[in-house]
């Protein structure tokens, strides 16, 4: 399990109450390395400037939305490799399939708790670390 | 005579009525070239919107123009000038040009509601999260001394402590003790604030029964409107796509989760 302080993570949602209360929740599982992003095209232009490790993104956002963020990430060679945690309030079974297939690691649905958010962050490093070794 | 439009305050109702009553009558060609000019003139969106249907109906009649062809040209005129007659008729007669004028008047006020909505909402999640920022170290330093102090306590009652260091140790602790209520103290004021932050909740409770009710009467009068203008059935097609927000009500919905559960569930069936 890498050093949760190392991590740096982005945080992409339009409400920053939200932002705010994800990078909280982020800081209590001692994630303390985040900035963030109010919309994809902000957060792919940041992606592109940063070394950032995670990307937690919501989806239903203005200019370019998290399922868009989520492909232009794997269609960068450059940051194809990034886990990316969908947290959203959209809970159609397109929605989720989409996401998936379009390689979401983790798909977290709003209203959500910080339990099951530890619970994917955990789950998605076990898979990135199995994935390596 | 029946009275002007009350939604059109230009004079052009009237120029209209008197049109519709001209041609009506059976207008000879000549009272037709006047009246043309008349409306290329008149800047009222009105008269725009006759203009405009005139063309299209032109076009598909190009004798209509024609001197020799008058007689077909002023039956075109009369049916438009009857149509947009029984349209402007019944709007006045069922009441709704009124209702949607109110109606329209109302969308600013609505649009205004629903901002302070939001600037409320945002308000009240602010003093929260400010809040819990503030009692949280309070929280985490209590919880650091006095397990702290309690893992040289134990050491006490399995005799690992001289006597100079249990002279210190309870020492420490006398302080510590002095020090908790301040900090209960503390916390408790910030759940106090966090408490009162609720009461946007009353406020803006009453402001969405408001909106709740004007889109209820809005979409009472437009759906009648529609009725009368367009008796065939409406198809009501639920717009599709990814961008549908929160799903309010999953009662009898097999499109979507409602639960973190669900949607680890689906993913595993799915090889993900």
């Amino acid at each position: 399990m890498p050093d949760p302080s190392k991590i740096k993570f982005l945080v992409v949602d339009d409400f920053s109450t939200m932002r705010r209360i994800v990078r909280n929740l982020l800081k209590e599982l001692g994630y303390v390395n985040a900035d963030e992003a109010e919309d994809g095209a902000i957060a792919l232009q940041k992606l592109k400037n940063g070394e950032f490790n995670f990307v937690v993104s919501d989806w239903n956002m203005p200019n370019m939305d998290g399922l868009q963020l989520l492909q232009a990430i794997r269609a960068d060679p450059n940051l194809k490799h990034l886990p990316v945690l969908m947290i959203t309030a959209e809970a159609k079974k397109e929605n989720i399939i989409a996401a998936a297939q379009s390689g979401a690691h983790g798909y977290i649905v709003k209203p959500f708790t910080a339990a099951t958010l530890n619970e994917k962050l955990i789950k998605i490093f076990e898979k990135l670390e199995s994935a390596s070794t | 005579m029946a009275k002007p439009i009350k939604f059109d305050e230009s004079g052009d109702s009237e120029d209209l009525q008197s049109l519709f009553d001209s041609i009506a009558g059976g207008g000879a060609p000549v009272a037709i070239a006047p009246v043309e000019t008349k409306f290329v003139s008149d800047a009222s969106g009105d008269s725009d919107e006759l203009q405009a249907l005139f063309d299209s109906v032109a076009a598909e009649s190009p004798a209509v123009m024609s001197a020799d062809k008058v007689p077909e040209g002023g039956e075109v005129f009369n049916r438009l000038g009857r149509m947009t007659r029984e349209l402007h008729d019944s709007l006045r007669e069922l009441g709704y040009d009124k209702l949607l004028g109110d109606t329209a008047r109302a969308i600013p006020d609505a649009r205004q509601r629903l901002a302070y909505i939001a600037q409320m909402t945002e308000q009240a999640a602010s003093r929260v999260l400010n809040a819990t920022d503030i009692a949280k170290p309070i929280q985490d330093d209590l919880q650091q001394q006095s397990e702290a102090l309690g893992v040289r306590w134990e050491k006490v009652f399995t005799n690992q402590l001289s006597v100079d260091e249990f002279k210190a140790l309870a020492g420490d602790t006398h302080g510590f003790l002095r020090q908790v209520p301040a900090q209960t103290r503390a916390t408790n004021a910030q759940l106090t604030e966090i408490m009162m932050a609720q009461d946007f909740q009353d406020l803006t409770g009453q402001v969405i029964k408001k909106v709740v009710d004007m889109a209820q009467a809005m979409e009472a009068q437009l759906l009648a409107l529609l009725v009368e203008a367009m008796p065939q059935e409406l198809r009501a097609e639920a717009p599709p796509g990814l961008l549908n927000g929160p799903v309010i009500n999953a009662q009898g919905r097999s499109d979507v989760v409602s639960s973190q559960a669900q949607v680890d569930d689906l993913l595993e069936s799915l090889g993900f």
